[in-house]
């Protein structure tokens, strides 16, 4: 069933390549000529008149702060070890590896795109699957990329509800996951019904393989990055409020575009 | 004799300055004076020295510094306020100065300027190999001289950020509690 709605997506969204391609270079209007809501807003957002109100709602920041701490200790004690021993493997293999799962679900990118009424967007997704599927090796290499400078563009469902005016909801920091909100973990459940890795490929798998998968992926993850966690950690006086207020923020400006 | 007065008042008067009025020159002037430090051969602690000194003159720090900490900037004694000032102003050079040496590689875009009254907005990107990330420069101008008071990195404010975080320690712990733990976290940030 799933394969049939997401081929008629597909379907849909391939007439519509032709149109991001078109749409392109009116993205790029100076911007003096743009005079609207957004350009005083961006001007009056000047803090100054602002309560000190949060950014998002935390009404379980007990229990949050407890996940954060789990966490924490996950992080440095499980994940990280492992991260950095896998380091072995040199850096281009787990590229790719980062690659091809990102490229398993654009799917999910598309369906968000495409319930945004972002068509150009849902067309370029669907080119880049194409592209990378076929040219880059099944979607090791991010060939739509790196050649035809057609960058990846981020779209869940929490953004896709967000789009339809739903509020965050209270903070929620999620055991492993880390910061999120009520409604982009519900985004996240929603989402893996668009996932191929989840409705295909590890479909007759049981929880432990799924959990291992998973645990797999956020080692290669980490092994790509640069310490984040720790700079944070290290130069912040609360590491924990200063992550809430940047997840809200990221979020918001996530949606709008 | 005046007239050459007059003249040589009129191409050094304010050298710093008289060629990049516009917030966008204002911020190359400083980007570009950031990447020739880190490209440079001097070394780590120089570099941060000098990279220092070149951000400071565009920081519009009590701009920044008003805006982070909200309502309390009428509540803080002007001690207090000064001390604060002091300390963010370290705390933010020690988390981003550590930073900066990944991003030698890249080079900035400028997207768009736009100007209101006395204020200006500069979106622009870095580029480099690995990504692109979008920065908007928030600006005021004092004495027509163009200051930062926000960075704004992937919709990420950096005042919202300290101020969210910095606003509810004040809450509770006033003043004196979120100097102390300024103090500790510069101590802690200076080990390394």
């Amino acid at each position: 069933m799933w394969q049939i709605i997401f081929f008629l997506i597909l379907l849909t969204n391939i007439g519509f390549v032709d149109l991001a391609f078109a749409q392109q270079p009116e993205q790029s209007t100076p911007a003096s000529e743009v005079h609207g809501s957004d350009f005083d807003q961006d001007f009056d957002d000047d803090f100054m008149e602002e309560d000190s109100a949060q950014l998002i709602s935390d009404p379980f920041e007990k229990l949050n702060r407890g996940v954060f701490w789990f966490n924490d200790k996950v992080y440095f004690y499980l994940f990280k070890p492992a991260a950095r021993a896998y380091r072995i493997v040199p850096r281009p293999a787990r590229t790719s590896v980062s690659n091809f799962f990102s490229n398993l679900s654009s799917p999910v990118r598309i369906v968000n795109s495409t319930l945004q009424f972002k068509f150009a967007d849902a067309g370029r997704e669907t080119t880049r699957f194409f592209v990378n599927s076929i040219i880059g090796l099944g979607g090791l290499v991010d060939a739509a990329d790196r050649w035809g400078e057609i960058p990846k563009k981020d779209e869940d469902f929490g953004q896709t509800l967000g789009f339809y005016h739903v509020g965050q909801g209270p903070y929620l920091i999620l055991p492993f996951l880390g910061p999120s909100s009520l409604r982009d973990a519900g985004g996240l459940v929603a989402d893996s019904f668009f996932d191929p890795l989840t409705i295909h490929l590890s479909r007759n798998w049981n929880f432990l393989e799924r959990m291992e998968l998973r645990a797999g992926l956020a080692v290669n993850f980490l092994s790509l990055d640069d310490d984040s966690y720790e700079k944070i950690k290290r130069d912040s006086l609360d590491p924990y409020l200063f992550m809430r207020a940047g997840y809200a923020q990221y979020r918001v400006a996530k949606v709008a575009k | 004799m005046r007239l050459l007065f007059i003249l040589l008042i009129m191409l050094f008067g304010s050298p710093a300055y008289a060629a990049s009025s516009t917030p966008q020159g204002q911020i190359k002037q400083m980007v570009d004076g950031v990447f020739a430090v880190l490209n440079s051969d001097r070394s780590p602690e120089e570099k941060r020295t000098h990279i220092s000194g070149t951000v400071q003159d565009f920081l519009g720090v009590k701009s920044l510094s008003q805006r982070t900490l909200g309502v309390y900037w009428k509540k803080g004694t002007e001690a207090e306020l000064k001390q604060f000032m002091s300390l963010y102003v370290q705390i933010l050079e020690r988390t981003y100065l550590n930073r900066i040496e990944n991003y030698s590689g890249g080079k900035v875009e400028y997207v768009k300027e736009r100007i209101k009254a006395n204020k200006a907005i500069l979106d622009t990107k870095f580029v480099s190999s690995k990504f692109d990330i979008p920065v908007r420069y928030k600006l005021i101008e004092k004495a027509g001289v163009w200051q930062i008071y926000d960075v704004v990195i992937e919709g990420v404010s950096l005042v919202r950020s300290y101020r969210s975080s910095y606003n509810e320690i004040l809450r509770k712990e006033g003043f004196d509690g979120l100097i102390n733990r300024m103090e500790e976290k510069l101590v802690q940030m200076k080990k390394g």
